[in-house]
């Protein structure tokens, strides 16, 4: 295969010519493990078949040596590469090149460069040297074209290389050159000179410290480039003061000489395993000229069948469309302080919907926003930065202080959901991660008798059994059901602990607050029976509201205020002798000094006839003959 | 085999024009109802009464029970209670 590698191209490249994307051709592939690195690197022998050359792959490019995409005899183009000078031996780092032939043979008969120092070096005046130039291009030219690249002269003067006078000396000493900007992506310890132009999308509160070593303080801000690139920057003690103030978020900045050093992943959850350390000498100079290229957030949105399987407390993005808009609720925090409180739905392709808790001025802003957008009979898409992932009830996302909202942005995940959205994915059903109290989901039913409990000793392991029994309220409990409950906002969950009046006010042991109003809260003693016999349970709220069809506080001013027993014993005699789905969390528990079974009916859903009978039809099916 | 004897069935009407009633049973045959109102067609009616031939019946009692309505699970019951399970039914 004839192919021709770009003539000269590594001469020019030890020349400082970084922007020609020269063809050239692998003829070796090493894989370099030095004990301060964390990831492997590839050293390459980079050929233009008459030269050679070592250099250095960028380790975003060591998966195409693991891949083989690279190997031994490949030809490649250099796309975007850079030279530094290091102990007078240039090292070249190829950062992006495309693979063009993918074997081949070794073109040419290529030799090592020797690097040319001045004393070896005639000392021509510019002139002479040009002219020789001029006639060693015209030499090549007239070899090239279509001929075997075999008849050229195994050793070869580089015609680009700069005139000795001039190196180390005059105007142009590297050391004020201005250092290239190179994508984030591409740092790295070895990189000698760099420089960065990003937005900083995050800033840290300074932060004191006290160790060994005496006090300190120090703070970081993270940076986000054109090509997507994150890293973290960090200072500390005089730097901290040089650079504070200077940096703001939003802004772009060019950065220099800082050093790179390996990021601590406990704190640092970006996607980059450096992070840059500023010293005195870095320079950070502000680019006031707004830089459309650098976008001003970048987004990891996950879907939300993923955040069902979140921690608890992480921080992530996530975009959707918003199917429901509830009211803003005032609610009381702990401090005394009220807060307002919303709560959204989103929904998107993955088959599952989330609740979006926003607090605070959220609700007021985008929120109402939303709600206005859902009242008008749109869906619009919304993206969370930084929502912080709550397991309370089921999986669900609260707005924190850091948290950013976009109502319908502009991106293509964006435009992807409205166009799934509008294309049928409107009137897809989806499951609510954020609903489920109990493990397992409700696909894994457990279906139980009423005496299965007992005679299979349900409860008895040290975790509880959650089961499924279709029974009917016999009895219900009438002389205490409910208690009077603390309203109060502990983070984003309801206090509920019982408190007792004194004078015109309730107080909370908990929160160590008065109040004028108490919640009422159901506390249900009630029996449920079925064909195979009668056991005692207890509901609370949420299953209370199921059974009684009613509000604790309701039935409270009826029975306590209003006094009306007729109608309250009416409300109660309707409601016995319903069939219920119940769903059972059985644990024994210690009571005084026994081991009592507690039974606690989680949800008491209406039979649904049709799944109902299809689930004893199978069942009968299953019958042994 | 039940022909003469009093049966129940559930017919999904598909026509009715006053005295007869069109309609498909739940394992997909044709059935006859004679004596029955004007019905909506799509709706489930049960019938009691007496049958006449092995596709048709004489309603004396019936219930609408409306359009929604699990046929499938109807027939199961009716094939195990007519089969394996007689012995509780009859």
């Amino acid at each position: 295969m004839a192919v021709n590698l770009t003539p000269n191209a590594i001469a020019a490249i030890i020349a400082g010519d970084v922007n020609s994307k020269p063809l050239v051709q692998i003829l070796d592939i090493k894989l370099i493990a030095a004990a301060a690195q964390p990831k492997e690197r590839y050293r390459l022998l980079l050929s233009d078949a008459v030269s050679s050359q070592h250099a250095m792959l960028a380790t975003q490019l060591s998966d195409r040596v693991k891949s083989g995409q690279v190997r031994k005899g490949s030809v490649v183009q250099l796309i975007d590469y850079i030279c530094t000078s290091s102990q007078n031996r240039k090292i070249i780092v190829v950062l992006n090149m495309e693979t063009i032939i993918r074997e081949c043979e070794i073109i040419g008969n290529p030799k090592s460069l020797v690097e040319f120092d001045s004393t070896a070096q005639k000392p021509l005046p510019n002139g002479s040297l040009d002219h020789s130039t001029r006639v060693s291009n015209n030499r090549f030219n007239a070899q090239n074209p279509g001929q075997s690249v075999q008849s050229f002269p195994p050793t070869v003067q580089p015609p680009y290389q700069p005139p000795p006078n001039y190196r180390n000396h005059g105007p142009m000493l590297k050391n004020d050159a201005p250092a290239r900007i190179i994508p984030i992506t591409a740092l790295n310890p070895y990189q000698g000179r760099w420089a960065i132009k990003a937005r900083v999308t995050a800033k840290g509160d300074m932060r004191r410290y006290n160790n060994a070593r005496g006090d300190g303080k120090v703070f970081s801000f993270d940076l986000l480039d054109s090509d997507g690139g994150e890293i973290r920057v960090t200072c500390f003690n005089a730097v901290v003061d040089r650079f504070y103030d200077a940096i703001e978020i939003g802004k772009v900045y060019l950065i220099s000489k800082g050093s790179l050093k390996p990021a601590q992943k406990n704190f640092n959850h970006l996607k980059n395993e450096w992070e840059i350390f500023l010293e005195t000498t870095s320079t950070v100079e502000l680019c006031p000229e707004e830089d459309g290229s650098i976008p001003r957030q970048q987004f990891s949105f996950r879907p939300i069948s993923e955040i069902e399987n979140a921690e608890n407390n992480s921080i992530l993005d996530v975009i959707g469309i918003v199917i429901s808009v509830n009211p803003s609720v005032p609610i009381m925090r702990k401090n005394g302080m009220e807060t307002q409180r919303r709560i959204l739905n989103l929904k998107d392709g993955s088959g599952k919907s989330v609740e979006l808790t926003l607090w605070g001025e959220f609700c007021n802003r985008e929120g109402q926003k939303l709600k206005e957008m859902i009242d008008s009979g749109s869906f619009p898409v919304l993206a969370v930065k930084a929502g912080k992932v709550n397991d309370f009830n089921g999986k669900s996302i609260g707005s924190i202080s850091s948290t950013q909202l976009f109502i319908d942005p502009d991106f293509p995940e964006a435009r992807g959901l409205r166009n799934w959205f509008d294309r049928g994915g409107k009137n897809v059903a989806s499951v609510s991660i954020s609903r489920e109290i109990m493990p397992g989901g409700s696909k894994n039913e457990i279906r139980k008798t009423v005496s299965q409990i007992k005679d299979e000793g349900l409860g008895r392991s040290d975790k509880p059994d959650w089961v499924t029994v279709k029974a009917t309220i016999s009895f219900i409990k009438t002389d205490t059901f409910c208690y009077t409950a603390c309203p109060l906002m502990i983070g984003d969950r309801q206090c509920n602990k019982k408190v007792t009046k004194s004078g015109n006010m309730w107080t909370c042991d908990r929160c160590n607050q008065e109040f004028e109003e108490c919640d009422y809260r159901y506390l249900l003693q009630a029996q449920i029976q079925d064909h195979t016999g009668l056991t005692w349970v207890t509901a609370f709220q949420e299953s209370g509201e199921e059974i009684l069809g009613c509000s604790a506080k309701e039935l409270y001013l009826l029975k306590y205020e209003e006094q009306d027993d007729d109608k309250f014993g009416g409300i109660i005699r309707s409601r016995l002798f319903n069939q219920y789905l119940f769903r059972l969390k059985i644990k024994e528990e210690m009571y005084g000094d026994e081991q009592r079974v507690k039974i606690t009916i989680v949800k008491a859903d209406n039979v649904n006839h049709s799944s109902e009978s299809r689930y004893m039809l199978d069942l009968i099916s299953k019958f042994s003959r | 085999m039940h022909v003469g004897k009093k049966v129940r069935a559930v017919v999904h009407v598909t026509q009715s024009d006053g005295e007869i009633t069109t309609g498909k049973s739940t394992d997909e045959h044709q059935l006859i109802v004679k004596g029955l109102p004007h019905v909506s067609l799509m709706s489930y009616v049960e019938v009691i009464g007496i049958a006449e031939s092995d596709q048709s019946i004489r309603a004396e009692t019936w219930t609408n029970f409306g359009n929604t309505f699990d046929a499938q699970s109807y027939n199961q019951v009716c094939q195990l209670a007519n089969g394996e399970f007689k012995g509780l039914f009859l």
